[in-house]
């Protein structure tokens, strides 16, 4: 990449990434993406998208697809395969990006790595999931392997629901083990999953207030302990293939000692403008404090970050300004 | 065999392109509809170049060459698995977080 200085380089390239990548590359900035994957993230794994506004319905993939194409017609250019390693803060204030040995320079940064499924941390998870025997986070990819089996789903949010109504689809049995009596996950799918579950000869089977303490089997899961939470009972629940959809969790180890993060990983920002600790460097999606995971608020993170960024080109001492009363800040 | 890029195998050859390979192969079991899998495809083919002349990678796709998923036990793709010689000798399920430097990890002790 030699000498070449990017306006702005946007690492991850999610929905957040190229929402922020529409904008600056529409406004002739000169954008680079560094993907460590093909661009997606997690949105790329799911099936069935129905609250994006204005799109009725449409799959992850399609969508994506899309994004990169409008991104890419601006004149943005996205590098895949290249998993970021470290950033630096320069001297002149501008920042350099590595991806192993490889250097990028930039004015400006819009973080935007994503986040990861979250583990439940039992005994038996790591194990079986690693050998591929049986654990998995992604129903859309690995549903099909369990056709007339027994899975359990451990989840209640809009995720697990929308996957184990996907694994029901194949699977002979899906256990949904929820550990809370009612589900949190938006009222149209509760209703779905519930119509499943209480119509006839139904696959599914719904257990509440019931938690998973650990994956058993011999090489491949067989069991898993499942503990009511009420009674406090514990028993051996017979299954073939464990799903998991509790959350997710940051991308954002590699940015330890560079910015700011919570406890938790998450990366610490003013949550308007979505300045991190270093000046320059914006967040932008699900690793950011105060993130609501969802596909529309990560485009939204960067299209706020995008248009941010001119006003730190403006003034760099902007950075560090509180939030301003002014509806239209400059140029705009 | 094509150097430096990774070669589609199906239930007939997989025998001669994998088993009976005389240098290391990682062979990814995949499909269309797994996200993941797509995702993976970049680092996949990095992969193929790097290690041109010591390791084959190959693709198998499971909706095509079901006997030689469901012989190897595959429950979760993308599944990778290792062979040297004939046998599986190390194996990565899913996407993990540092996908490209897990794979090397598992990669290099088996090479020449």
């Amino acid at each position: 990449m030699g000498d070449v200085m990017y306006d702005v380089i946007i690492v991850g390239a999610g929905p957040a990434g190229l929402g922020a990548a529409v904008y600056t590359s529409r406004d002739r900035l000169k954008t680079l993406i560094l993907e460590k994957l093909m661009p997606g993230g997690q949105i790329a794994n799911t099936d069935r998208i129905e609250n994006y506004p204005g799109i009725g319905r449409i799959d992850g993939p399609s969508l994506i697809e899309q994004m990169q194409k409008q991104v890419e017609n601006f004149g943005a250019e996205i590098k895949t395969g290249c998993e970021v390693t470290s950033l630096e803060k320069l001297q002149d204030g501008n920042i350099a990006v590595y991806c192993d040995k490889d250097k990028s320079t930039a004015r400006t940064v819009i973080l935007a790595p994503g986040s990861n499924y979250r583990k439940l941390d039992i005994p038996g998870e790591e194990e079986f999931r690693s050998a591929g025997a049986g654990v998995s986070y992604c129903g859309t990819c690995d549903a099909p392997f369990f056709k007339g089996k027994q899975v359990v789903a451990v989840g209640g949010g809009n995720t697990a629901v929308e996957e184990t109504l996907h694994l029901a689809k194949f699977a002979g049995k899906v256990t949904m083990v929820h550990r809370r009596d009612e589900f949190r996950a938006a009222k149209v799918l509760v209703e779905e999953l519930l119509e499943k579950a209480n119509g006839p000869n139904s696959n599914l089977i719904i257990k509440y207030s019931t938690v998973a303490t650990a994956i058993e089997g011999q090489g491949k899961v067989q069991s898993i302990k499942l503990k009511d939470v009420k009674s406090g009972r514990e028993e051996d629940y017979q299954c073939d293939g464990v799903f998991i959809f509790i959350g997710m969790e940051p991308n954002t180890g590699f940015l330890k000692g560079f910015v700011e993060l919570t406890e938790k990983g998450f990366i610490k920002c003013d949550c308007a403008y979505l300045r991190t600790s270093v000046p320059g460097v914006f967040v932008a999606g699900d690793c950011r404090i105060g993130a609501t995971m969802q596909l529309v608020t990560a485009v939204a993170d960067g299209v706020i970050a995008a248009m941010m960024l001119k006003e730190y080109f403006r003034d760099p001492n902007w950075w560090s300004e509180p939030v301003s009363d002014i509806l239209q800040p400059h140029g705009w | 065999m094509e150097q430096g890029k990774p070669v589609n195998v199906s239930d007939s050859d997989f025998e001669a392109q994998v088993v009976k390979s005389e240098v290391p192969v990682l062979v990814d079991f995949w499909a269309e509809w797994c996200g993941p899998c797509r995702m993976a495809a970049p680092v996949l083919e990095k992969i193929a170049q790097q290690y041109q002349g010591r390791l084959k990678v190959c693709k198998l796709n499971v909706d095509e060459a079901r006997q030689t998923a469901v012989k190897y036990g595959i429950m979760s793709i993308p599944a990778l698995h290792i062979f040297k010689d004939g046998t599986v000798v190390g194996q990565i399920a899913g996407v993990t977080p540092n996908f490209e430097s897990d794979l090397k990890k598992k990669i290099e002790p088996h090479l020449e």
